[in-house]
């Protein structure tokens, strides 16, 4: 197989796949959606954000060090517990603990097997495998964490007269939340659940076309996307279980009193 | 007195709620009393007096900022919550019916401790449901599609049927039409008596405590103004505050 034949794109080329931006702005003009400007800014950060991204990995890949390589994931992560920061509105106490130990246990763990098991190649830092996988698990299961943490918190708030008519029949912590808890963990798991189910009919996943479009034989991109698949699930499950499991015994204290303000 | 009667002993209570202004505000300051095996103590008062925070502390839903509760003697805060829980049995104000049949909420409180489930025929669950005057014929119904004032009785049951030795309620009938507020009253009343229950009972219904209390404690803004044996308290009333709510039936009867 003639594998590494891609065609590079050079700037004249992505200057005419621009030009569809530009169309689209022209089209919100004609229609006076007024966001004209946000949209050129968006696709100028876009542009500007991805060049980026490409340097750096271009410089992690030619340094091919593992400090490097960790450095990035740590950054990915760092930026991920950020932005579930600032989505949230209603955070539980110790916000950041919880989730920060929470996906990095549920998300090393996994990309640990993924790469170290299932995929097994070496080194174990080649930033080509491990920077694309665990990207994609850290993204999925960020999803899933603020998933997660979101809907037990709107669950125990609205669910109030539940748990403490619970707690005042001999419930524990954990009884008393159980049903909040059980929410929270199938609406953290649902997209990933919903994607699996759809995978292949509906959308053709982008990891597996874009190894497609890299010239990877179709059977071996279908292999590696069901294993990013289950790896991505177990990353999920496990970031939100822990995430649930810390999560709704912050809610109470040690007396089993559901506490005031939440 | 005797003291083999004293089961609930309250010792200058006080209960803070975080203030605006960063200060703490009292919601309940200075608050003692006694409440008796076999007799019912009414707490009364205006709404948003402290009267729902007051009965949280006696199966500690919360703590109090400072005094002591003494059950029996011992000091509640020194005893596992959940082991008081089952001494100290409450009703909330809203009857929160579990999904399911009456059958499964009655179970509940075996399903948390981890016992054996009483099956729909069996002695406690019988005498449970003949102590809140519940038809056993309900036991098998959707317990979401009974009326208020059914969901009230199943809700007395369940916290009845372990066998407490005081019961909490929370403004019991407010929910309630009149009729069924009284049927519910004389219900209460006879299991006070009948099971030597010590029962504390919120409301801001004086008719309600008029007819069932054996004592009488009339709380307003977070103190207790009066207290006494309710004839004597509602047919003369020293202080102006007794006064202005006796005189105002609105806010007595809600």
């Amino acid at each position: 197989m003639e594998n590494q034949k891609i065609i590079n794109l050079d700037l004249i080329n992505l200057a005419y796949a621009y030009g569809l931006i530009l169309l689209a702005i022209a089209l919100a003009r004609l229609q006076r959606i007024g966001q004209e400007g946000e949209m050129l800014w968006a696709s100028v950060r876009m542009v500007i954000q991805l060049f980026a991204v490409g340097y750096l990995l271009h410089l992690v890949f030619a340094v091919r060090s593992p400090l490097a390589v960790i450095a990035i994931l740590l950054v990915m992560s760092g930026f991920s517990l950020q932005v579930m920061g600032s989505r949230i509105k209603r955070k539980m106490p110790d916000f950041y603990r919880v989730m920060g130990t929470s996906l990095f246990i549920g998300c090393g763990g996994v990309t640990f097997l993924l790469c170290g098991l299932v995929i097994g190649y070496s080194p174990w830092y080649d930033p080509r495998y491990l920077i694309p996988l665990a990207g994609m698990i850290i993204g999925n299961s960020m999803n899933g964490a603020s998933l997660a943490a979101e809907r037990l918190s709107a669950e125990i708030y609205e669910r109030r007269e539940e748990i403490e008519t619970a707690l005042c029949l001999g419930a524990t912590a954990r009884q008393a939340s159980e049903t909040a808890v059980r929410l929270a963990f199938r609406a953290a798991l649902m997209p990933t659940m919903n994607t699996m189910a759809a995978m292949g009919i509906v959308s053709l996943p982008g990891m597996m076309t874009g190894q497609i479009l890299s010239g990877t034989e179709p059977i071996v991109a279908v292999r590696y996307q069901i294993a990013i698949m289950c790896a991505i699930t177990g990353a999920v499950a496990i970031t939100s279980f822990l995430i649930l499991l810390q999560g709704y015994q912050r809610y109470f204290n040690n007396a089993h009193q559901l506490k005031d303000e939440n | 007195m005797d003291k083999k009667l004293v089961t609930l002993r309250l010792e200058r209570i006080c209960v803070e709620r975080p203030g605006r202004d960063g200060r703490k505000a009292d919601i309940l300051s200075d608050i003692s009393f006694s409440a008796h095996c076999g007799e019912v103590t009414a707490i009364v008062g205006p709404s948003g007096g402290g009267k729902s925070s007051l009965l949280r502390l006696i199966n500690r839903l919360s703590d109090p900022a400072c005094g002591t509760v003494y059950l029996d003697g011992e000091d509640i805060a020194l005893l596992d919550p959940l082991l008081l829980r089952r001494r100290v049995a409450m009703v909330p104000q809203k009857p929160f019916m579990f999904e399911g049949t009456v059958l499964t909420n009655l179970q509940r409180p075996f399903l948390y401790r981890h016992e054996p489930l009483p099956g729909a025929e069996s002695a406690e669950l019988l005498h449970s449901l003949e102590l809140a005057r519940l038809d056993q014929e309900l036991i098998g119904r959707d317990s979401r599609t009974l009326s208020l004032g059914e969901q009230q009785r199943v809700s007395l049951a369940r916290a009845l049927i372990t066998k407490p030795g005081v019961l909490l309620l929370d403004e019991p009938t407010s929910a309630l039409d009149r009729p069924t507020g009284d049927q519910l009253a004389a219900t209460i009343h006879d299991i006070c008596r009948s099971q030597r229950l010590a029962i504390i009972i919120v409301t801001h219904d004086l008719r309600l405590a008029g007819r069932i209390a054996d004592y009488l404690l009339f709380l307003e803004a977070g103190r207790i103004v009066e207290e006494g044996l309710p004839e004597s308290i509602l047919s003369r009333p020293q202080s102006p505050e007794l006064r202005r709510f006796l005189s105002d039936p609105v806010k007595g009867e809600l």
